[in-house]
């Protein structure tokens, strides 16, 4: 049925099995996320500007703080990772897709599909309000009767199964399909982490899985799992959760730290410093990070001798960042370095992230983390990674890579105000919060008693999340006007160091006319500069009639078997009528595997 | 039934579709682990009966071990004709493989039955019942994959007769089958047998 | 478990008195400053961390700008060894100093010290009940009176979902997790705090007469409001305060009579000691109300006890505590009065 689709248009798109379609869309959704948990925080921020504020309820904060934080994780920051993994994996190792095109595609419609389900919640009023670690047992169906919490239960489960097949897709795919030359310790440092990040989804997801499995069961069939009166435990949930949940914490930073590391030796027009030392941390960053998961729990009661375990893992920990932190330095020192937008975020990523990281050697400590666990201490300290450190390199990476995913270059003066706006109003937002638990205020709280001292800091805050929010609407106009307006890009606009620049901009369908072959880390760069310095010609493309290049087909059935799955979730929330829903969904899921498996790809 | 890029060299030379077998493998290592995890904790928990060692009827569950196990055999042998290409053997092999499944599905099925009208342990009768029929309920969801992935290899080969000898498919095909049997051998040992320990 | 002598109390920077109730570095406890040397510790090495590293940063950035107009590639370098290794080792020195504190600290407050005053606190949806088994007749809520000086064990849990009992100025906080109950109706598992209540004298340490404690685990629609205060007496006045709360109420005026009859209907969710209200078995649900008139707050320490505050809440619990379990409109105008007159004055107890 696939033989003849078009090649333009919205059919082109929905039955796309190309890795850079794919990673377009993934960006483009995520980024849409961005803007709702962007508005889901300013909300936020709007309700804590002053004590005793009512400009939301209760129940309405603590369903923003749920959807925020479950936004920004599983919506934003991890496909906008994806996004990346899609379009320049194959890219960077020298391939001509990815190993699974069809998978791919899969996991993407699951994602997004699983991302509409999750946020339908919106929609029919019933706002998941447990927070996005959902602890057991305010989330059994006694202390939460609508399906607000199934809501948030099955589009993580969906948007985790995205995941999951992504994951094994791109292990698969940096494993196996790597060009001719380009061995492990020869595959450019963003490739090494997204490796690693692959393999903590595939080892952590099925944990989460199992936690929402037996979590659904309890809401829907009456188990007990998590319910103390039937012989449960709620801390169960949190040892699953947090087995899961913190390695999704590396998930997160680690793409973000390869992009930083790929922006950084660019710009600075020098190898990555340490390589090899890189790569090595990163893995021990990885498998360290599946030991340290009760550190989020030095409050539950685990007695002395597992916390004090756990908060020496966890300090470990530290040892391979601060060394990534270091080797970054010194990837600058002896440079040449140039500052644009694409640099000036990876820099600040190195700043942000190195406090972000020092507030988490504060915790790593139990007996200081019992004073800031659950305070605007840890607040500030996560926003310092994940927002001042992944989202801050994801950034640069999207003005680093706009020029090739594009064919045009982003404005840069508009760019540098866009970072500067980030760079004040982030500090301004995030900084005081230190202060704020220190001064004992809780988080999640959705208002405040106006003798606490608290409404200065407060105030600030919310300041700052206005001007950042100014820069995110910068950033849009930017992105959508540089469509039209942007300069031209040439295919190596950065002077880059790895093989994706080696290819017109924006890359065509069969991404390399011949496949290359590399002999030496950064062999782009090395093909177009002696070793002493001196310009070689570099080799260019040979032509090819695109017509000899065999493409995968372009398909119906990843978007229908998403449908078939995501209806399955569907079933538990439906208002009526959820068996049959479910039913539905079953048979669409297994005719769409059958009518995939018989596909000619 | 094939993607794309297994036509091209791989760096590894393993086939893409075999080596995302071995790492779905490793991920579905986790679940079980979990799964199983679950279950030791919990089985004891129960605030009341019937307890695992009122229901489990092991010389039912020996026997569809014994024959989870011979279906394993099966599967080798089917992989094996379909190398060789030997059409009627590969058929028939395959065809045990999924009759071998659908016995212990069956088994599984008085198993459960029996428990639900018998000992009157439904799901939520008590922690115990919850996590057993998770775990065994999530193993048998995956026999139930294989049978019908084993059932469509054997329609394709009954359909495309001589022209379809895809060892590459049954292998993968064969790789998770073993796998679920293994699985199996675990959950076997921990939970029906750990309870006369 | 002996590790290395650390003297916990020498270290502590940031005891600067902040003027906010709940600040965590101005700890008056033994338990709250030895965290807090910790944390003072802590906080100087990443901060001398911060600067190794954005210093080096700074001097880089400007120190290797590209000039205008020069377009050569630098000398390619690939690394250092011995660099490698120094920023491995350091990093590990440096954590070495702060997790023999921490686990010095850790292990000295893990122990329940003899002739401990056993406190019982317990979370519920969205307030603090006190019992103290020593004396099985106390039981208060949002409002923990305890003796100077002297020994607490606190047992934590909870009687519904997760919540977490934390008085900063005392120390860390710990989670107050749902249980199940033994036959006796006694928990079977829960957290601990250990803690030596301060000096009443030492005044200088004390902010105010009462110390503020609040839940940090998010457990539904008004955690926020889930707040509570404690007291500290000299021992003496915490014995006449103890027996304040196993007293029943003097009920003087007839519109407090008039308000004991109206609180006859409360009885199936609150208690007042020494009213029939004691003698209705089970677990109460809504806070036990003994020496209501004495309590600074009302409504788990977010409105000041006054007649109109309490007046306002009987009206509407939930316009006070959005969600709260009880329900509006449970008495009518003159009952409010009456019950109020009650609750405010004939529970309210010199000691």
């Amino acid at each position: 049925m696939a033989k003849n689709l078009p090649k333009t248009g919205l059919i082109s798109w929905l039955t796309s099995v190309d890795h850079k379609r794919i990673g377009v869309m993934y960006a483009l959704g995520s980024l849409f996320f961005l803007i709702v948990g962007g508005i889901e925080a300013i909300l936020m921020r709007t309700q804590l500007i002053a004590p005793n504020n009512t400009f939301l309820t209760g129940d309405l904060y603590n369903g923003l703080v749920t959807m925020h934080g479950t936004t920004m994780i599983f919506l934003v920051v991890m496909p906008l990772s994806a996004a990346f993994f899609n379009y320049l994996v194959p890219l960077m190792i020298g391939a001509p897709d990815v190993a699974f095109p069809r998978l791919n595609a899969l996991s993407y419609w699951i994602w997004l599909f699983g991302a509409c389900l999750l946020n339908t919640s919106y929609l029919v009023q019933q706002i998941p309000a447990v927070g996005w670690f959902a602890y057991a047992n305010l989330t059994e169906k006694q202390f939460n009767p609508t399906h607000s919490v199934d809501y948030w239960v099955l589009g993580v489960q969906v948007v985790g199964l995205a995941s999951l097949i992504a994951a094994i897709n791109f292990f698969v795919t940096i494993i196996n399909m790597r060009c001719k030359g380009m061995t492990l310790l020869k595959m450019p440092l963003f490739i090494w982490t997204t490796l690693v990040t692959q393999v903590l989804l595939i080892l952590s997801l099925p944990v989460i899985t199992v936690a929402l499995i037996m979590l659904t069961f309890d809401r829907s069939f009456g188990t007990g799992f998590f319910n103390p009166g039937l012989g449960g435990q709620v801390v169960m949930w949190q040892h699953l959760f947090w087995i899961f949940g913190h390695p999704e914490v590396y998930i997160l930073i680690l793409p973000a730290m390869g992009i930083v590391s790929e922006i950084l030796a660019t710009f600075a027009r020098k190898p990555l410093f340490g390589y090899t030392v890189m790569v090595y941390s990163s893995c021990a960053i990885g498998f360290l990070g599946f030991a340290v998961w009760a550190h989020h729990m030095f409050t539950t009661g685990l007695g002395p001798w597992a916390t004090a375990l756990f908060s020496a893992a966890t300090m470990l920990i530290a040892v391979p960042t601060g060394v990534k932190i270091f080797n970054w330095i010194s990837t600058l020192w002896g440079g040449k370095i140039r500052f644009t937008t694409a640099s000036m975020f990876a820099i600040s990523f190195v700043a942000m992230f190195t406090l972000g990281g020092l507030s988490g050697v504060m915790h790593s400590s139990p007996v200081i983390d019992t004073q800031h666990q659950a305070s605007y201490f840890v607040v500030a300290h996560f926003h310092y990674v994940l927002y001042g450190g992944a989202v801050m390199g994801l950034f640069g990476g999207i003005f680093y890579w706009y020029p090739k995913i594009t064919g045009r270059l982003m404005n840069e003066p508009l760019g540098k105000l866009q970072f500067w706006l980030y760079m004040v109003g982030f500090n301004v937002t995030f900084f005081p919060m230190h202060f704020l638990g220190l001064e004992g205020m809780p988080r999640r709280i959705y208002t405040y008693a106006s003798d606490q001292n608290w409404n200065f800091w407060n105030f600030c805050a919310t300041m700052g999340a206005y001007v950042t929010a100014v820069g995110g609407a910068l950033f849009f106009i930017n992105m959508f006007g540089s469509l039209k307006w942007g300069k031209k890009a040439s295919a190596d606009p950065w002077d880059g160091r790895t093989l994706e620049w080696s290819i017109p901009s924006p890359p065509p369908e069969y991404n390399f006319a011949k496949l290359p072959e590399v002999t030496q880390l950064d062999d782009w760069w090395h093909k177009k500069y002696t070793h002493d310095g001196k310009r070689l010609t570099p080799p260019q493309q040979p032509y090819v009639d695109p017509k000899s290049i065999h493409l995968p087909n372009q398909s119906f059935w990843p978007i229908v078997l998403a449908a078939g799955i995501t209806t399955i979730a569907s079933g538990f929330v439906a208002p009526a009528n959820g068996v049959f829903v479910s039913l539905i969904g079953v048979a669409l899921t297994v005719s769409a595997s059958f009518g995939w498996a018989y596909e000619e790809p | 039934m094939s993607d794309a890029a297994h036509v091209h060299h791989t760096s590894t030379d393993i086939e893409n579709r075999k080596f995302a077998m071995w790492v779905l493998i490793a991920s579905e290592c986790f679940l079980f682990g979990t799964l199983i995890a679950n279950y030791l904790i919990n089985k004891g928990r129960s605030l009341s009966g019937p307890t695992p060692q009122e229901v489990y009827k092991i010389d039912v569950t020996t026997l569809s071990t014994f024959d989870l196990l011979m279906s394993s055999v099966a599967m080798v042998l089917a992989l094996h004709y379909c190398k060789e290409k030997e059409l009627r053997k590969f058929q028939f092999w395959t065809a045990m493989v999924v009759v071998g499944g659908l016995i212990f599905l069956g088994f599984q099925y008085h198993e459960f039955s029996t428990f639900v009208n018998q000992d009157g342990l439904g799901l939520s009768t008590n922690i115990f019942a919850s996590s057993f029929y998770l775990l065994t309920g999530c193993h048998g969801a995956h026999v139930t994959v294989g049978v019908l992935w084993m059932s469509s290899i054997l329609v394709t080969s009954l359909i495309k007769g001589k022209d379809w000898f895809n060892s590459e498919i049954v292998e993968v095909a064969g790789l998770y089958w073993h796998f679920v049997d293994v699985v199996w051998i675990i959950i076997f040992t921990v939970v029906y047998l750990f309870v006369y320990v | 478990m002996q590790l290395p002598a650390f003297d916990e109390g020498k270290y502590n920077f940031f005891d600067v008195s902040w003027k906010a109730p709940m600040d965590t570095v101005s700890g008056i406890t033994e338990w709250s400053r030895d965290i807090n040397s910790v944390y003072s510790l802590t906080t100087i090495i990443c901060t001398l961390v911060f600067f190794a590293v954005a210093i080096p940063l700074v001097i880089t950035l400007v120190k290797f700008k590209q000039k205008p107009g020069d377009d050569s590639p630098p000398k390619q370098f690939h690394g250092n060894p011995t660099l490698e290794v120094l920023w491995t080792v350091i990093p590990v020195v440096l954590l070495i100093f702060i997790a023999v504190p921490t686990w010095r600290v850790l292990f000295k407050h893990s122990h329940v010290a003899e002739g401990s005053l056993e406190v019982e606190a317990i979370g519920h949806q969205w307030w603090w009940e006190f019992r103290y088994p020593q004396n099985g007749k106390i039981i208060t809520a949002s409002e923990l009176h305890l003796p100077e000086n002297t020994p607490v064990h606190f047992r934590v849990w909870s009687a519904d979902v997760i919540h977490a009992f934390w008085i900063p100025k005392f120390g860390g906080k710990t989670d107050a997790n749902p249980t199940s109950f033994a036959e006796d109706g006694s928990p079977t598992r829960w957290n601990e705090i250990n803690v030596v209540t301060p000096l009443l004298a030492d005044k200088t340490k004390i902010h105010g007469e009462m110390y503020q404690g609040q839940c940090t685990q998010l457990c539904g629609s008004s955690h926020a409001l889930m707040r509570f205060n404690v007291v500290i007496h000299s021992k003496e006045e915490f014995d006449r305060w103890a027996k304040t709360a196993y007293t029943p109420p003097k009920v003087e005026t007839t519109l407090a009579q008039a308000g004991e009859q109206v609180f006859a209907r409360c009885q199936a969710c609150h208690t007042i000691a020494g009213t029939p209200s004691e003698q209705i078995p089970g677990v109460k649900i809504g806070p036990n109300l003994t020496n209501f008139g004495n309590r600074k707050y009302l409504g788990a320490g977010t409105r000041l006890n006054t007649p109109e505050n309490l007046a306002a809440w009987l009206r509407e619990p939930s316009s006070i505590k959005p969600g709260s379990l009880m329900p509006a409109g449970l008495v009518n105008e003159e009952e409010i009065a009456q019950v109020s007159s009650y609750l405010r004055l004939a529970t309210a107890k010199s000691y």
